[in-house]
């Protein structure tokens, strides 16, 4: 595969009530990892990189997680520049959880792009026997609502773990101008601050030599 | 799951409460964000940022109400807020599609401010565009000509290649040049010292012997609101301004966070905190406060009750200084003369500075400027507006006929901008006034409070000593490394493969 450099980076969010199971998820896709007693809220994760190719082409993920912003709603605006995916996850075995949706996506639509790939994911689908309190049916409608792809996951059993982050790549890669558009500007004058660029200045541009 | 988040509040003992989210305070949390300190995190309005927000049109109505008075206020640096949209102009984007900056201020590459973004990692997470030329406004000299801008040369083959300005002139300027970038030699100091409080105007006329004409270039440079810089000051920003020049890029001195500058970097500062467990929450004051000997009990006024061993907030009140004017316009056109790249390799810029010099606003039966007038323009890659428009700040010192002089010399500026296939028309006015303050950093006990935000038009590097004043206040001794931390992000490199 190509260096990671080169790939199409691809700006992927996990949004969604506390305690619906987020940091889990992309844990769980990421590193195969799952602690079940973690219910805390998620401390010291930025963001998560991935590698994924979906139809013979390779993109390079970074998901980000709402870092505690979500408790009491102070995402910023600056979380949602450039993103070109959401992913609204809910609890399955919370009605609660599913009832803060709808604010979730007014959120999601009036801070990102026109065009951008929502994807509705109700999860801890382990739960689904014993304790499940919205049904697959009202996901879905939700998510047809809002124009979002839909589906039931379990970070615990590892069930459809991949499928929402596969699936709203495609959703990307298949929306036309998506990608330019959550690019915008990113292209253009855009500047390296950090480290390499530029020369070391001292009023070069004025005063290149002694004259 | 539900959490009872109310119970996590009231029974933390948080080690410090910071409360705004202007740039200081979100800087602090920047700097704490490793620290394993217990954060809360409020800010008594809805948005981040504070007095350095940037709001979408829907958010300025809202913050405009709040404003208006023409009173000075007792809780608020801002004052005589008023929104106006001319009638007849199609072309306002849906609200969203605007960021109007609060602090539109310019960052020099120099700027330790620029150093902590990057040794702190947070630069990661914000787009910096150049600011490209600076012009002046050339009022025309007969009623039958428009008004021109003229551009202030920015490299030493612009001063030689430049028409606008005679041989002896250059001469002078590359003279007047030479002289700043050592200005602080003993060999030099001399020469400057003694005037160090007269005027830099002044000092530039009688030891360089300069026309009024390269005066205004200099004094532009040095974006002073009165026009009266001293010699001392006016030296050292355009040391800055000269010693900043090419170290980013060709061409170019100084950077502007997209998407409404200084407040991108607050929010920013404020993700990177949270990143590192401090509690956010917003549209959550201070109603009442209790000090005791070794910590504070705050009630908030969501009702929440907490105890904090320390506190740190933000001044927002001030007034004991001159204030400034600034006039906000959405324009229908690109202005596309004012971004052009000047040099090969140079990156587009997505900010361009015009300047009204003292005295360059006559008309009949006004009275002209007695200070002068400082323009921002901001091109759509700012992402403050949609690609075609542009975001122009007209800021001035504050004065009773302010706001008509910063209308007219918006018209101005649009006539003087006239050469395209259409006249550009603008299609929103924001108006607001900011008080000044010369109050500085506060200690009271367990609290500590910055003082209130800069006139500045460029980002001034003593705002971050206060910041880093409060940081060692809430570490104590164990404070070592400040601003400097590893990236965060783990590396996942397995790759996986669906068709």
């Amino acid at each position: 595969m190509a260096s990671d450099d080169s790939l199409p980076t691809l700006k992927i969010l996990l949004i969604g009530p506390s305690g619906a199971g987020k940091s889990a998820l992309l844990t769980r896709y990421c590193d195969d990892e799952f602690d079940p007693e973690s219910s805390a809220a998620t401390i010291g994760i930025d963001f998560k990189i991935k590698n994924l190719a979906v139809r013979g082409k390779a993109y390079r993920l970074t998901l980000f997680d709402t870092a505690g912003q979500e408790r009491f709603r102070t995402l910023s605006t600056s979380f949602y520049r450039g993103a070109h995916g959401v992913l609204l996850v809910y609890d399955i075995s919370s009605r609660a959880s599913f009832l803060t949706m709808e604010r979730w996506f007014d959120e999601a639509e009036a801070n990102t792009v026109e065009g951008v790939a929502l994807y509705l994911v109700g999860s801890k689908l382990d739960k689904a026997e014993h304790s499940r309190e919205v049904s697959s049916e009202e996901g879905q409608a939700l998510a047809d609502a809002h124009g979002a792809n839909f589906c039931e996951a379990s970070a615990k059993t590892c069930e459809n773990v991949r499928r929402p982050f596969v699936d709203i790549v495609d959703q990307i890669v298949q929306t036309p101008g998506l990608l330019a558009a959550a690019r915008r500007g990113r292209a253009v004058g855009t500047l390296a601050v950090g480290g390499g660029g530029g020369d070391t200045g001292d009023g070069n541009g004025y005063l290149g030599c002694a004259c | 799951m539900a959490m009872d988040f109310s119970s996590e509040l009231s029974d933390t003992l948080w080690d410090v409460v910071i409360c705004g989210t202007g740039l200081p305070q979100s800087l602090l949390a920047l700097s704490l964000s490793r620290s394993g300190k217990n954060i809360l995190h409020i800010d008594s309005n809805d948005y981040y940022g504070s007095a350095d927000a940037a709001f979408s049109l829907q958010e300025a109505d809202d913050w405009v109400a709040r404003h208006s008075t023409t009173a000075a206020s007792s809780t608020s640096v801002f004052k005589s807020a008023s929104i106006t949209k001319p009638e007849n102009v199609a072309g306002l984007s849906f609200p969203r599609a605007y960021t109007l900056a609060l602090a539109p201020q310019l960052i020099h590459a120099r700027s330790e401010l620029l150093s902590q973004l990057v040794s702190s990692r947070a630069y990661r997470q914000v787009e910096f565009l150049a600011v490209g030329s600076f012009f002046v406004f050339k009022p025309s000299s007969s009623p039958a000509l428009a008004p021109t801008l003229v551009r202030i040369p920015s490299t030493r083959e612009d001063v030689f290649s430049t028409t606008a300005i005679s041989a002896k002139a250059k001469r002078g300027l590359m003279k007047f040049l030479r002289f700043v970038v050592d200005y602080n030699n003993p060999l030099q100091t001399e020469a400057w010292q003694q005037h160090a409080d007269v005027p830099l105007v002044d000092f530039l006329r009688a030891h360089f012997k300069m026309d009024a004409e390269l005066q205004t270039y200099i004094i532009t440079l040095t974006l002073s609101l009165d026009g009266r810089i001293s010699t001392r000051d006016g030296l050292a920003t355009i040391h800055r301004h000269l010693s900043s020049m090419g170290m980013l890029g060709p061409s170019f001195a100084a950077v502007y966070p997209k998407w409404g500058g200084i407040s991108e970097i607050a929010q920013v500062s404020c993700r990177a905190g949270a990143v590192g467990g401090a509690v956010y929450m917003l549209g959550n004051g201070i109603k009442e406060m209790t000090t005791g000997e070794n910590e504070i009990s705050l009630e908030l006024t969501s009702g929440d009750k907490v105890r904090t061993r320390r506190l740190v907030r933000g001044e927002e009140t001030g007034g004991d200084e001159k204030a400034i004017a600034r006039l906000v316009a959405i324009v229908n056109s690109p202005l596309k003369t004012l971004f052009e790249t000047m040099v090969e390799g140079a990156p587009k810029p997505g900010v361009a500075v015009v300047a009204f010099p003292t005295g360059s606003l006559a008309s009949a039966g006004e009275i002209d400027i007695d200070c002068p007038i400082y323009v921002f323009a901001h091109s759509g890659d700012t992402g403050e507006c949609p690609v075609g428009q542009s975001v122009l700040y007209l800021t001035m010192l504050s004065s009773p006929d302010s706001k008509n002089i910063l209308h007219r010399a918006l018209e101005s500026l649009l006539i003087a901008l006239d050469g395209e296939q259409q006249r550009p028309e603008s299609l929103y006015h924001l108006y607001y006034e900011q008080a000044g303050s010369s109050m500085k950093r506060q200690q009271d006990g367990l609290i500590f409070g910055f003082p209130p935000p800069s006139l500045s038009l460029s980002f001034d590097d003593a705002t971050l000593g206060p910041v880093r004043e409060a940081w060692k206040v809430v570490m104590g001794e164990a404070g070592a490394d400040y601003m400097t931390f590893p990236d965060r992000e783990g590396y996942v490199d397995d790759d996986e493969m669906y068709d």
